[in-house]
């Protein structure tokens, strides 16, 4: 398979600390892919390593099928990029700012126009930055990142300092990125539920190691379903069916069953209804992501 | 694409003073000597048969101080300028090198000190001829005076732009700038390997121009290893 992004044994040492451990990246064309992690796991270290900003202690990293040691700068002629907080200077207004980073990129003056109206700075372009709010300053280095129509947009934690409505506005942008512009985009963050919303693939990093590496539907598979059911004198119910040799759990109140077939619940309920208990709720609970992405995390913490 | 990289240095100093500064700096060395001679012309015009040799000898007292100053305060402006908002990331990430990046900002800062050469040589003759010094006007000795300290003190700006770059804590170029103005300031006494006493152009061979030759071959060897210096490290 063809990777737009493809690092092999991607290592980085501090001294005595290991912030990335032979890390495994592979994205593929066209994907947005959800570069996740805790805090601390190494998510920006990886990232900057990507952007030629840091050398790696060890292994390899490929963009474009070329090596970044090799042909850095053609590399990120096709690469845009955020990382971390917003880089921008205050003195100079959004325009000039654009027009620091464009001078050097060799891309046409009407982008700068162009970006602007996607992020919506068009009325601000000559107001100095200075006096931007967070979220004004975070538009105009997402509008920067995109001065150069790239291939590869990499987008440290793109929407910190936002508002709602900003975003919305954000998480819409980059979803139309890879169909109408034919972007690949990784985007980091540690929220899950930012990218449970726009990522087609997801990395998940803890510790500087990957942990899971797929497509964000094989992760959703490992939401496992739990029906809980609420009865009266719920201990009881549960003591019944365990010594019907029911598969259940007790836990809060709250009866929980093993076997989710449509046949099994039904059986239970029939049990639970034979033996004089009152049902007052059947009810399907779904683990959402954000409890795999804790669980994943966690675990590796134990370790 | 230095070419490029020279307009956007420009672009960013808008606004920020780096002219006024670079204009400050000559200015206020010749503005010491109106000072001087609007309080006592007579007797310094009594001191010397050679009234323009006395005048170009008071105002290079002060040309050294005011170079090495100006270097610590604009290499620390040009690097605060990325420093601001760690906009060396962002600079970083585009198609530049980072050879290309630091020769940018060298070639700013020795323009601007060039510039500032300039103007010395230009508000040095123009006070002396306000003067009324003579007819004699010695040509060599006024190009002299304003150029060689700004090749002298190559080595200083060289050695200043290494440390504003690279330093995380912008207290360590200050400390340093602080510490060269003191140096130059007491160049007398120093020895001649000392790269503070340079611009003052005094040395050992009472020929100054060892100075300007010493100032450009250190200087470049100090550049380039700031240079190789910049570019092994990570960005911060």
């Amino acid at each position: 398979m063809n990777y737009m992004v493809e690092t092999k044994g991607l290592s980085k040492r501090f001294g005595n600390e290991t912030a990335v451990k032979n890390l495994e990246l592979k994205i593929p064309k066209g994907e947005v892919y959800g570069f996740l992690g805790p805090n601390g796991a190494g998510k920006t270290t990886t990232i900057r390593m990507l952007l030629g900003l840091m050398k790696p202690t060890s292994g390899s990293i490929h963009i474009f099928n070329q090596d970044l040691t090799k042909e850095k700068i053609s590399i990120l002629k096709k690469v845009g990029s955020l990382v971390e907080n917003p880089s921008y200077y205050p003195h100079l207004t959004a325009y000039e700012n654009l027009e620091a980073l464009r001078k050097i990129l060799g891309v046409p003056k009407k982008r700068i126009y162009e970006v602007l109206e996607t992020v919506r700075l068009t009325d601000v372009a000559h107001k100095k930055v200075k006096g931007y709010s967070l979220g004004m300053k975070q538009r105009l280095v997402i509008a920067a990142s995109l001065l150069n129509e790239p291939q590869l947009l990499i987008l440290d934690e793109p929407t910190n300092g936002l508002d709602p409505s900003g975003i919305i506005e954000i998480r819409d942008l980059i979803k139309r990125l890879p169909s109408e512009y034919g972007m690949t985009v990784l985007i980091s963050s540690h929220l899950l539920s930012e990218i449970d919303q726009i990522a087609t693939s997801v990395g998940i990093i803890s510790r500087g190691k990957m942990i899971f590496q797929d497509t964000i539907e094989t992760m959703r598979e490992h939401a496992q379903i739990k029906i809980s059911l609420k009865s009266s004198n719920s201990h009881r119910a549960y003591q019944s069916l365990l010594t019907k040799g029911k598969q259940v759990d007790y836990k809060d109140g709250l009866i929980y069953l093993d076997d989710q077939s449509d046949e099994d619940v039904a059986e239970v309920v029939n049990s639970l209804v034979h033996d004089g208990f009152s049902i007052y709720r059947v009810e399907e609970e779904k683990r959402s992501l954000e409890d795999i992405f804790l669980q994943m995390t966690s675990k590796e913490d134990v370790k | 694409m230095i070419r490029r990289l020279l307009q956007v240095d420009f672009m960013k100093m808008k606004r920020k003073g780096f002219w006024f500064l670079t204009f400050l700096g000559p200015f206020g060395v010749v503005a010491l000597q109106m000072v001087n001679y609007g309080l006592r012309k007579d007797y310094l015009l009594q001191q010397s048969e050679d009234n323009w040799g006395h005048y170009l000898g008071n105002i290079t007292v002060f040309t050294p101080l005011a170079l090495v100053l100006g270097i610590v305060i604009l290499t620390s402006f040009i690097a605060s300028v990325e420093n601001e908002t760690n906009a060396w990331k962002q600079l970083l990430a585009l198609p530049v090198s980072k050879l290309s990046v630091y020769l940018s900002k060298f070639t700013v800062l020795a323009g601007l000190l060039f510039v500032s050469s300039i103007l010395l040589a230009v508000f040095t003759l123009s006070f002396g001829i306000f003067l009324n010094l003579g007819e004699q006007i010695p040509w060599i000795e006024l190009l002299k005076d304003s150029f060689y300290p700004f090749f002298a003190g190559l080595p200083v700006l060289a050695l200043h732009l290494w440390i504003a770059t690279v330093s995380t804590n912008q207290g360590i170029p200050i400390t340093v700038g602080v510490l060269g103005t003191i140096l130059t300031y007491s160049s007398y006494v120093l020895p001649d390997w000392v790269i503070w006493k340079w611009p003052s152009l005094n040395n050992g061979w009472n020929e100054p121009v060892i100075n300007v030759w010493l100032g450009i071959g250190i200087g470049l060897l100090l550049y380039i290893g700031g240079m190789l210096d910049f570019a092994r490290r990570d960005v911060k």
